[in-house]
């Protein structure tokens, strides 16, 4: 292992906090689902795909601005999200099972987004790809710099909605004692379609980012899962703010291992966080 | 004003409740006295909603609220402090207020519901920052009473209110309900500190395994030797 060159070691740093926001974004939804709906929802990471692919189509052949792409990507993602709620309560499935009904939602996904742009690789080229900034010695890229701040929007937007709204009361309410909530007027069902589809808007802004900053190719839906869990973990479950501080923190790990050690090794350091972690405080599963 | 005609509730095919027909009138404190494992909480809990009756009615105001979903009790009126308290523990004192007055009716008069429950338990003024899960037994049973008031209902419900505090508290609690009755709210209260219950009380039910058994203005009903001796343990003559 060489001397790390300060210049090297902080722009591997600043590429480990954009990648992390999007581990962030990413877990942001998942956490609130399995937090607060104690739904473990696989297709989230197919719903950003199926979201990073539109936004591909739109702006790649419709000409549409991929950021113009949300006005359609939101509302129709919140859309799937809560008819996937719907569906899930109207079986009643149990917080595991959902774990399995929503892989094979993912496998279903994915087997129609290969059908529909085949398993080449596709990346968006856009107004923003490409365009760098140079702050002192360091690189900032614009889609990874727009991602970061939808990141930092999206979390601490939904931190205080669930602090200073009547909606966000309810949820923590609901959260921690269903029944007493309901007593006291708070209709269940409802309240769960409403953060529901807020998951599934989050997943389409996070397939967004993705088709703003990465190459595209419907097997790597699976390649986000693990990172992502574990800054959720990291973070806690059902927190707003949590899964982009864990998703950060793993980000910027993987980079430095990546840039000085080997980038073999990057998967290894988030796991193992992950599983320190919850040997450590195993009352956070 | 709530009346309950038949009703049975069951724990998967245990019933708990076997047939109870019970009135509460406009603004008054009925009380409902019964050993460990009688039905009082199953009772209670299925007024409020949180259970399913196997069958018979819940009528409030005349409307059959029996088949309502659980969100809907509220809005008719009745709110509850249940057994145990069940505070939202990782919430402020103040969220678990706000949740109390979570539907539209109450919510306008949240502001003054809040000023209220202050005047009524100073104690949780101080408190309002906390999270509710760091206070006291007796500081959480106010702030559960309090969500319960934050609600404005017609029908206040408490299981077991002095469950576990001390007599000073019982009796600042006690002097509480009696204060919210007496502003007009009619009380359905539980308990296990039958004498301080039946001091307070208009009206009482016995309840035993799942059926009342016997019924009547508290100095009524316990002028039998048999259920002073049980329920209050007290020898006649003494
Ligand atoms: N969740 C439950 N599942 C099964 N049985 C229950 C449950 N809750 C209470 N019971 C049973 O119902 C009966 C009445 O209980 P409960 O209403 O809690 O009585 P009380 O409040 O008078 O002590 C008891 O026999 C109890 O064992
Ligand atoms: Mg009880």
């Amino acid at each position: 292992m060489t001397f790390p060159s300060g210049t090297l070691l902080a722009q591997s740093a600043l590429s480990g906090v954009f990648i992390g926001s999007l581990y962030g974004l990413l877990g942001l939804g998942v956490g609130l689902a399995w937090g607060l709906l104690h739904v473990i929802n696989l297709a989230h990471f197919a719903f950003a795909f199926l979201a990073a692919y539109l936004c591909y189509q739109l702006a790649s052949v419709g000409g549409m601005d991929p950021l113009l792409t949300l006005a359609l990507i939101v509302p129709l993602f919140a859309a799937l999200g809560a008819a996937l709620q719907w569906v899930l309560e109207r079986f009643d499935v149990s917080p595991l099972n959902s774990l399995l009904a929503t892989f094979g939602i993912a496998a279903i996904i994915e087997a129609g987004i290969q059908w529909e742009w085949t398993a080449d690789f596709r990346k968006l080229e856009s107004v923003y790809a490409g365009r760098t900034f140079k702050v002192g010695v360091l690189f900032v890229p614009l889609p990874e710099l727009l991602t970061l701040l939808l990141s930092l929007i999206l979390a601490f937007g939904i931190w205080a909605a669930m602090r200073y709204t009547n909606l966000g009361r309810a949820l923590r309410a609901l959260a921690e004692d269903a029944p007493i909530a309901a007593a006291f007027g708070i209709n269940r069902r409802a309240h769960a379609l409403v953060l529901a589809g807020v998951c599934g808007a989050l997943a389409g802004i996070a397939g967004v980012c993705l088709a703003l900053t990465y190459t595209l190719t419907p097997s790597q839906i699976y390649a986000w899962v693990g990172v992502v869990f574990a800054a959720v973990m990291l973070g806690g479950l059902g927190s707003a703010l949590g899964p982009l501080t864990g998703g950060i923190v793993i980000g910027v790990s993987e980079a430095v291992t990546m840039a000085f050690v080997s980038p073999s090794w990057a998967p290894i350091v988030s796991f193992s966080l992950l599983i320190g972690l919850l040997l450590l405080k195993p009352e956070r599963s | 004003m709530l009346e309950l005609r038949d009703l049975r509730v069951e724990y998967g095919a245990a019933p708990a409740l076997w047939g109870v027909s019970l009135a509460i009138p406009e603004r008054k404190l009925v009380c409902i006295v019964g050993p460990n494992g009688a039905g009082k909480t199953t009772l209670i809990n299925a007024i409020a909603g949180l259970h399913r009756a196997k069958s018979g009615r819940i009528v409030m105001d005349g409307t059959d609220m029996t088949s309502l979903p659980s969100h809907r009790y509220c809005s008719a009126g009745i709110a509850i402090v249940p057994e145990g308290r069940r505070l939202f523990t990782r919430m402020s004192v103040r969220e678990n207020l706000e949740v109390g007055s979570y539907t539209r009716a109450a919510r306008k008069d949240r502001d003054r519901s809040l000023d209220y429950i202050c005047t009524l338990f100073p104690a949780v003024r101080d408190k309002l920052d906390s999270v509710a899960g760091s206070l006291s037994g007796g500081q959480q049973q106010m702030v559960a009473i309090g969500r319960a008031l934050m609600a404005r209902p017609r029908l206040l419900l408490l299981d077991e209110p002095s469950l576990g505090l001390s007599p000073l508290i019982v009796q600042a609690m006690f002097g509480a309900i009696r204060e919210v009755n007496a502003a007009g709210t009619a009380v359905l209260l539980v308990e296990q500190n039958v004498a301080n219950a039946l001091e307070i009380a208009d009206f009482a039910y016995l309840l035993e395994e799942g059926r009342i058994v016997a019924e009547g203005a508290p100095n009524v009903l316990f002028n039998n030797p048999e259920l002073r001796r049980a329920y209050l343990g007290i020898v006649p003559g003494h």
